[in-house]
């Protein structure tokens, strides 16, 4: 039983990861209704750069190469805008669902040729004792990473709720042609949305490094397919839905690996997914009247 | 000679394959799942010939057969959602189905070794060609006798009713329910058609190769399915064949001098063609163009 409380409540902890990761895909398909599949490996490529900073300052402290990490990601997010959605035709939604496929080799090889293909080290958040509370142990780590995630998605809400550019932003999800009319600029927009989830993501990225402790590129395959997954159970477009089925997809696949172990455990999350598909299509935060 | 025989080999195997995700494309549905009907096509066709010891033909059939009716299983339920939804639920999907055979052990002994499906370890031994005396030739052959098959079944049926169809409900959904096409009935047999082409050459993928792992059939290998029909243009089936020589002959043996330089400009390659022909190579203009060349010719 113990056991069971602890591996939900590690698996809900670096849930949070693929949380963020999720609203990334999702706010990017809420303002363009297109997909980025590019994004898991920029927050990777993102993390990665981050690491620049050691060339520069030997002894740099953790948290400087996560503000790294997270501004560069930034304008990775930019460059991705550039090169695969801003002069390839809006009409065609298969030319950039290509294209972003096409980025995340790009993306994955450049890592692989920079870093010769090993993993790195990444700066740890926190290494002290773990909290032990009762008989449950949390990691301290992962409760920080949890933290810094969630205060990123309150950043995120708060610009885009309380914000003049979250209701440009959100103005260009609901009716683009109605906001040009409103004089909001289409493409302007778009960029700094781009910038936006990037920066997320760079953020992501980090907390991944820092809990994992290690970057590979290996690592952003997986990440793509467990952030698109969380997105559809969240329900495409929903951010509250992204959050918690970050979670819910952390807990649960951490349950399965300790019931059927680490080579079992993805097929689980698939079959949850499928579940979703059939009995709850829209997803948990199904919005209403949402359009493909 | 025979490092030739192998590259059209691996054309002709990706070619089948780009054209079972051009016939679900036709549909407007991006499905990342052909690798996992890949999977399912070479593992029974590879347990079908070493283990119950069938002839290569039939089995190949019920291969394909068998990806079929997994495809028409996994269409009922990913059908219910539409466009990028589909995407991801065909993606877990195919990633599902290579979960299941890193999973699947299934041995038996034959003779003094243990043959058979191991886990991680793939599927070795599968020595249906070596076994028969068919030499390189005679495989490259077949292969591209089942690829011109497929071909012209597409090419003939995308000038049938049943093509206008299929476009139609690929162009507008709601006018193609308007006027009377039952939108899941056509969904469904297109998808399981592909089904069966991706499961032909995943039968063929693994009787040439004589060794299969679940890595084989990971994400990459969907998304050279669907990038095959849209870096070709969905107008024709030869754009798909375009994109496959353009791709496995020139990208990745051509490219083979400039070592790991190739694969940074694979996907650079994949972005620019995007950005210059959103349409694919060879879009509907340049296909009147060739139609009108043809015509005076």
């Amino acid at each position: 039983m113990i056991d069971l409380a602890q591996s939900i409540v590690d698996g809900v902890l670096f849930g949070t990861t693929y949380a963020v990761i999720g609203i990334g895909f999702t706010l990017i398909f809420g303002v363009m209704h297109k997909i980025n599949m590019s994004f898991a490996a920029a927050s990777i490529a993102g993390a990665y750069s981050g690491l620049l900073v050691f060339l520069l300052w030997k002894t740099a402290p953790p948290i400087v190469v996560f503000a790294t990490s997270a501004a560069l990601a930034g304008l990775i997010g930019y460059a991705i805008y550039l090169l695969c959605f801003r002069f390839i035709p809006i009409a065609s939604p298969l030319a950039t669902l290509m294209s972003t496929v096409g980025m995340l080799l790009l993306v994955d090889e450049i890592i692989v040729h920079l870093t010769a293909g090993m993993p790195l080290s990444y700066p740890a958040i926190y290494d002290g004792y773990p909290i032990e509370l009762g008989q449950l142990i949390l990691r301290v780590d992962l409760l920080l990473v949890f933290l810094v995630c969630l205060v990123a998605m309150a950043v995120l809400l708060y610009l885009l709720y309380r914000t003049r550019l979250g209701i440009a932003t959100r103005a260009v999800a609901q009716q683009p042609v109605a906001a040009q009319l409103c004089g909001i600029r289409l493409t302007q927009v778009n960029a700094i949305t781009f910038v936006m989830t990037g920066t997320l993501g760079g953020i992501a990225g980090a907390m991944i490094g820092a809990s994992v402790g290690v970057l590979s590129p290996l690592l952003s395959l997986p990440l793509t397919v467990k952030g698109l997954i969380v997105t559809v159970i969240g329900g495409l477009g929903s951010i509250p839905g992204a959050i918690v089925a970050g979670l819910l997809v952390g807990a649960f696949e951490n349950v399965f690996q300790m019931w059927r172990g680490v080579t079992e455990r993805d097929m689980y999350v698939m079959l949850l997914l499928f579940a979703f598909l059939v009995f709850r299509p829209g997803g948990l935060f199904r919005i209403a009247g949402a359009r493909d | 000679m025979d490092f030739y025989y192998g590259l059209a080999q691996i054309i002709g195997v990706h070619t089948l394959l780009g054209l079972s995700a051009y016939m679900v494309l036709l549909t407007g549905q991006v499905s990342l799942a052909q690798a996992g009907f890949a999977a399912v096509g070479a593992y029974v066709a590879a347990m079908l010939t070493v283990l119950a010891g069938m002839h290569l033909f039939p089995a190949l059939l019920i291969a394909g057969i068998a990806a079929a009716t997994i495809a028409c299983a996994v269409g009922f339920p990913a059908l219910r959602v539409r466009g990028l939804m589909l995407v991801i639920a065909t993606l877990a999907f195919g990633e599902a189905v290579r979960l299941f055979f890193f999973n699947f052990d299934y041995q038996i002994a034959k003779g003094e070794v243990r043959v058979g499906p191991l886990g991680g370890e793939g599927f070795r031994q599968i020595r249906y060609f070596p076994e028969n005396g068919w030499t390189t030739f005679e495989v490259m052959l077949l292969i591209w006798a089942i690829v011109a098959m497929v071909m012209a079944a597409l090419w003939w049926m995308d000038r049938s009713r049943t093509g206008a169809v299929l476009r139609a409900v690929g162009e507008d959904e709601l006018a193609a329910q308007s006027v009377g096409i039952n939108l899941t009935a056509v969904k469904v047999s297109a998808m399981a058609a592909g089904g069966f082409i991706a499961g032909l050459s995943g039968g063929i993928y693994a009787h040439y190769t004589t060794h299969i792992e679940h890595a084989n059939f990971g994400v990459v290998l969907a998304t050279f399915a669907i990038a095959y029909p849209i870096l070709g243009g969905l107008s024709s089936v030869f754009g798909t064949v375009i994109a496959v020589v353009f791709i496995q002959g020139v990208l990745i043996e051509g490219l083979r001098f400039m070592g790991d330089w190739r694969n940074l400009l694979f996907g650079a390659l994949i972005v620019l063609a995007m950005n210059l022909r959103p349409h694919g190579l060879l879009d509907p203009r340049s296909l009147a163009m060739l139609r009108r060349l043809v015509g005076r010719a």
